[in-house]
């Protein structure tokens, strides 16, 4: 008799818990739909409405009657961009300062971050901590005497004077998210090609760095893409039109009191292509990458 | 085999070769530290320096002034409104893409289709440069045929157009929220790879015991992710109190001063006043609190590295 109310009232729970679950289900559903749709609304919206102004774009005249989708495709704003603004220049410009400045920085920062994950000597800690400071300490604070420097140089308008520049924040950038990245792999494939004879350096370049490729792969992503999309020191120090990168050069577009936004934002346009592409092509290795520093593991 | 017994004498022969290994270690991260040195240290020093200095842009002759500099900024009345600036856009920004971010790792912790492409969506608006974000922005903010304001007058809701950028109230709130479109993604998938690690076996003892959603998530959630949090919001808060291209290409720091910060007001004193001395010390005068923002982070890293 005991067992079956036992086993009723067991019924009973594993129903109402089943029930309980399924509401909870529902509720969870709701609050995931409700928050997801209005992010990607949100998120989505600003992208598309560049894209519509870039390709329709608004007659001058400016009527109130908008349309939330295109009358017309045209590359009409895109050519006249490229015909009357050096903007050919421009991309070419921030292409190979932050090239170059990508690649300085990640070999230079994956020597360092070899050092700071592998190797042991008095400081390592404390240096490594400088690494991390330097990246994150304020541009504004030093792109005055930066620009003071580089004006005694004559290194202003020039890009090697931004590369250098760009080597502030890229290099310690790359040292701290790669050493992050190092650390996360096991040593013991190390110690074994030690044992069996190699040097460091040989154990270094012919099993880590294998090894390690995503997350350089990673590191040259963001390194690139920091470069790429960095406004404070290209703006204060480049004011030649022919040696301005993008970001400077686009200010030029918005300052005054004509803003020709069919122009403006086939520029906005061709100027996010690179780094949407890179995003897209690499999104595994960005999201380990962007992870290394905060989480573990 | 070979390796498990190698690894016994590994031990004593590694104290043999700490000596080769210093020497190796330091020499690759010479390059490193070499540049640091030059591109951060000396300015730094030159920052410091030019600060005490009365310097202005096109003259050679830089006087020593001592404090004066800071002492002007600080009795300032201008000073203490763009430090109030920049504390509520930085406060408020990051609070904002602290409770967004949360939210959308939380849903895109579950389950569900297509949920790597709307992972790859959400990542773009801070894949994107800042500049493309803030100029399309600046384009549906606009009063003259702006998204927005055509959407809003033409169905009516209002007669005139709202401004956006140039009303003194809303300047901050407009500023606000392009910071805080940009920037959540990083909370979020930062959050959401946090969200991963938090064991399932947590969520499942609380359920046993009965907890309800909103149960688990501040016994179960919440103290998993905290560390992460802490980790993400100091991050964040340091480079929204040191952000540039925003305020600037928005307001320029206006109407007024309304949304001026202190990198903007660097800006102004230093490269439009001509007073390089005064505007370096405007930064100067944000490293105390970056300087306590710092300590808190490196302490909440270090607890990360401990644990995992």
């Amino acid at each position: 008799m005991s067992d079956a109310i036992r086993v009723a009232s067991a019924r009973t729970e594993a129903h109402s818990f089943a029930g309980s679950l399924r509401r909870e289900r529902m509720v969870k559903l709701t609050l995931q739909w409700s928050v997801l749709g209005t992010a990607l609304v949100v998120v989505i919206f600003p992208m598309y409405w560049m894209l519509l102004t870039a390709f329709d774009p608004p007659s001058l005249s400016y009527t109130s009657q908008i349309s939330l989708l295109p009358k017309r495709l045209t590359f009409s704003a895109m050519s006249q961009l490229l015909r009357e603004y050096d903007f050919l220049l421009w991309m070419r410009n921030s292409a190979t300062v932050a090239i170059i400045s990508t690649l300085l920085a990640v070999v230079v920062g994956t020597l360092a971050a070899y050092s700071l994950a592998r190797l042991r000597y008095p400081g390592r800690g404390f240096l490594a901590g400088v690494f991390f400071l330097a990246y994150i300490f304020p541009a504004t604070l030093l792109v005055v005497p930066v620009f003071v420097i580089l004006s005694v140089l004559g290194l202003t308008d020039d890009y090697i004077g931004l590369v250098l520049s760009y080597l502030i924040f890229t290099v310690p950038f790359c040292t701290w998210m790669l050493r992050a990245y190092l650390t996360s792999i096991p040593p013991e494939l190390e110690e074994a090609a030690l044992v069996d004879g190699a040097t460091r350096v040989q154990a270094m370049l012919l099993i880590i760095l294998p090894l390690a490729a995503p997350g350089v792969a990673a590191a040259t992503i963001f390194a690139f893409t920091l470069s790429w999309n960095e406004y404070l020191y290209a703006f204060i120090l480049m004011t030649d039109s022919t040696k301005m990168t993008l970001s400077p050069g686009m200010t030029k577009l918005v300052f005054g009191d004509i803003f020709l936004w069919g122009m403006i934002m086939s520029g906005a346009t061709l100027m996010s292509l690179p780094v949407v592409l890179l995003y897209f092509v690499a999104q595994r290795f960005v999201v380990s990458g962007l992870t290394a520093g905060s989480v573990k593991g | 085999m070979a390796l498990r017994t190698a690894s016994v004498p590994i031990p004593s022969s590694r104290r043999f070769r700490l000596p080769r290994d210093a020497g190796l270690g330091y020499l690759l991260l010479a390059p490193a530290i070499l540049l640091l040195l030059m591109l951060v240290g000396y300015p730094f020093l030159t920052a410091v320096v030019m600060s005490l200095q009365k310097k202005l842009i096109g003259q050679a002759a830089a006087p020593f002034i001592g404090l004066d500099n800071y002492i002007t900024l600080l009795m300032d009345r201008t000073f203490w409104i763009v430090v109030r600036n920049v504390l509520v856009f930085a406060g408020i920004s990051v609070a904002l893409k602290l409770i967004i971010g949360t939210a959308v790792a939380l849903a895109l912790n579950e389950s569900m289709p297509a949920r790597g492409i709307i992972r790859s969506i959400m990542i773009l608006p801070w894949a994107l440069p800042t500049l493309v974000a803030v100029l399309i922005w600046m384009w549906m903010y606009s009063d003259v045929g702006g998204v927005f304001n055509s959407v809003l007058m033409g169905t009516g809701a209002i007669e005139r157009p709202i401004l956006f950028l140039s009303d003194p109230v809303l300047a901050m709130a407009s500023v606000i929220a392009v910071n805080v479109w940009r920037g959540f993604p990083f909370f979020s998938i930062t959050l959401l790879a946090g969200l991963q690690s938090v064991p399932s076996d947590a969520y499942d003892a609380a359920k046993v015991d009965g907890a309800g959603i909103y149960a688990r998530f501040r016994h179960v959630t919440l103290p998993g992710l905290a560390p992460v949090m802490a980790v993400v919001t100091l991050l964040s808060t340091i480079f929204t109190l040191n952000d540039f291209a925003i305020i600037w290409l928005l307001t320029r720091g206006g109407p007024g001063n309304a949304t001026d910060v202190l990198s903007t007001l660097t800006y102004k004193v230093a490269i439009r006043g001509l007073e390089l001395g005064k505007g370096v010390a405007v930064s100067v005068l944000m490293l105390p609190l970056l300087i306590v923002l710092i300590v808190l982070l490196t302490r909440f890293i270090n607890k990360r590295e401990e644990a995992g």
